[in-house]
């Protein structure tokens, strides 16, 4: 055993340590904590034996007896129910959650599957409320990494601080072999400094695996300056899009018999449901439904049981809900439309058809070229030369 | 629109008494249950945004950890906050923590629990789930402007880039 004289600071320096007496050339002993530990049992009982001549201490030797046995930690006997509750959890989150009739849901199951065939990072990008957390959780638990723990950090509502000392202070979760997922819900919420900290800490580590959640992809919160590019290279290998609830219209009366199993929908019901934007998607989804079986609390769920706004968005004339507002296109059919009714009011007379509109009539043959109108449109050839696009908008424009 | 609100789970009252002036300063509404039955009533009648909830690290009281579950699985919006009164060593609060974050929870408090930390974890997970349920985008925890434009690629100095070309 060798023995220093400099202060000690590790666990093994401190336990083996030689006391005063033992310096002063006497035979001692001591009770230690075993090192590495800082507190016992077990314990070394260690006796120091000086090596000495005539001209002085020139070593110390130490036996060591171990007493006691180490008392099993918390950690290793988390009682056995909590433990099978915890599975059961993680069974929950299969893949049928995410299942449906419509094909934005089985492109999403496919590429969730192919998230949990590998350990690569994950970047779900999805509205609020379209199933990041699910998605991620799902991908967790049909993992190799089901056994360990899923954990969920909400970087926009946790100060830095505490998900700094929850990640790598004492007891942090990074380093544990116990973590095997650790989601971050909108990491564009941290501070750089964090980012650019976590970018390194994981960055050559699969174990626990890395997934975050955004209402934006990667590359676009790097381009806002939101996210320090080192980390959009790190953790956007595969990115999952999660999509909105509007575009998966066809998987309602499968989510609603998930979420209320002895409820079936009635078709009524169901059309109003199909006819809502769901900006909140499934959250939204979700608090309707449960408002619906609180005002009706056995059978069916039926059109009146829906909230009256809803119904109300049903009845009147309204966009279709996957339409998007293509600025150009509806300037557009409304320069057309101006044009024909111009024309059909000068009856096919452009320069006239010029005056009333306020252009010269070299910019209105122009218009009607790239718009592609005869000049003399009547209101039969004004619908043959109507594309479907153009109807639609049309109807927009109407509406 | 979900109003904010607190329920707190515990045997005494010394949570919610230490979230007082924070509810009051926020007008937030606090309601304190003794029983996992009271709290899954207003859970699910109130719908608050933040779950607080007192649990005993043991396995006589599994009622608690079965309660964190159902409402992560039924009531995904609500964030639950657990505090725990057992004071652990390291390895153990790994242990504990990552169990109940896969159960549901959002954030785990150990001893020594002090009420900066408290009202820090509940307002700002209040803030988040208000804002996630209006659809808004996240602002990050401790910033209060909503109306701050992000900045231009050209405006952000990232000085760790700058360390690189140094």
């Amino acid at each position: 055993m060798v023995c220093s004289l400099r202060k000690s600071s590790t666990p093994l320096q401190a336990a083996l340590a030689p006391t005063p007496a033992a310096l002063a050339g006497q035979v001692d002993s001591a009770r230690r904590p075993a090192a590495p530990h800082r507190n016992g049992p077990p314990w070394w009982d260690i006796a120091f034996i000086p090596l000495q001549t005539t001209e002085g201490l020139f070593g110390i030797v130490g036996f060591i007896t171990v007493v006691g046995e180490a008392v099993p930690a918390a950690a290793k006997k988390i009682p056995p129910k909590v433990v099978t509750l915890r599975e059961e959890c993680t069974k929950y989150y299969n893949i049928d959650l995410l299942t449906g009739e419509s094909l934005a849901a089985e492109r999403l199951v496919a590429q969730v599957r192919l998230a949990a065939s590998v350990t690569v990072p994950v970047w779900l990008v999805g509205e609020p409320g379209s199933g990041k957390e699910t998605a991620a959780r799902v991908i967790h638990a049909t993992s190799a990494a089901r056994e360990r723990a899923f954990v969920a950090i909400d970087c926009a509502g946790l100060q830095p601080y505490l998900i700094e000392g929850l990640l790598f202070g004492h007891g942090g979760l990074a380093l544990s072999d116990r973590v095997g997922t650790i989601y971050l819900k909108e990491p564009s919420a941290l501070p750089r400094d964090l980012q650019q900290r976590l970018a390194e800490e994981f960055a050559d580590r699969t174990q626990p695996r890395l997934m975050c959640g955004s209402y934006s992809a990667a590359t676009e919160a790097v381009a806002t300056g939101k996210l320090v590019p080192l980390y959009q290279s790190h953790y956007c290998a595969l990115e999952i899009r999660l999509p909105p609830l509007r575009e998966r219209l066809d998987d309602l009366p499968r989510s609603a018999a998930r979420w209320l199993p002895h409820r079936p929908l009635d078709a009524a019901a169901l059309a109003v449901l199909r006819m809502h934007p769901w900006s909140g998607n499934w959250r939204e989804f979700r608090t309707i439904l449960q408002e619906a079986a609180t005002v009706a609390p056995a059978g069916p769920i039926l059109r009146e049981h829906l909230p009256l706004a809803l119904r109300l968005r049903a009845e009147s004339p309204r966009l279709p809900p996957n339409k998007s507002f293509q600025l150009d296109r509806v300037l557009q059919t409304v320069e057309r439309r101006i044009i024909e009714f111009a024309l059909q009011k000068t009856r096919g007379n452009q320069t006239e058809a010029a005056e009333l509109l306020g252009v010269f009539r070299s910019r209105l043959n122009r218009r009607l070229e790239a718009l592609g109108i005869s000049g003399q449109p009547s209101l039969k050839s004004r619908k043959t030369e109507e594309t479907p696009k153009t109807e639609e908008s049309r109807k927009t424009h109407e509406g | 629109m979900r109003t904010p609100q607190v329920v707190v789970l515990e045997p005494d009252g010394w949570i919610a008494r230490n979230l007082g002036d924070l509810a009051a300063e926020g007008g937030w509404l606090i309601r304190r249950a003794r029983s996992v039955a009271t709290a899954r009533s207003l859970v699910n009648d109130r719908q608050p945004c933040v779950l607080l909830v007192q649990v005993e690290l043991s396995e006589e009281q599994l009622l608690p950890f079965q309660f964190l579950a159902e409402v992560r699985r039924n009531v995904p919006d609500v964030a639950i906050v657990v505090v725990s009164e057992t004071k652990l060593n390291d390895a153990d609060r790994v242990a504990w923590t990552a169990t109940l974050f896969e159960l549901g929870a959002r954030f785990v408090l150990f001893p020594p629990l002090t009420r900066p930390v408290l009202e820090d974890v509940v307002s700002g997970l209040m803030t988040a789930t208000i804002r996630r349920t209006l659809g808004e985008e996240a602002i990050p925890a401790g910033r209060t402007t909503a109306t701050k434009s992000p900045p231009e690629p050209d405006e952000v100095i990232d000085l760790a880039d700058e360390e690189v070309y140094e």
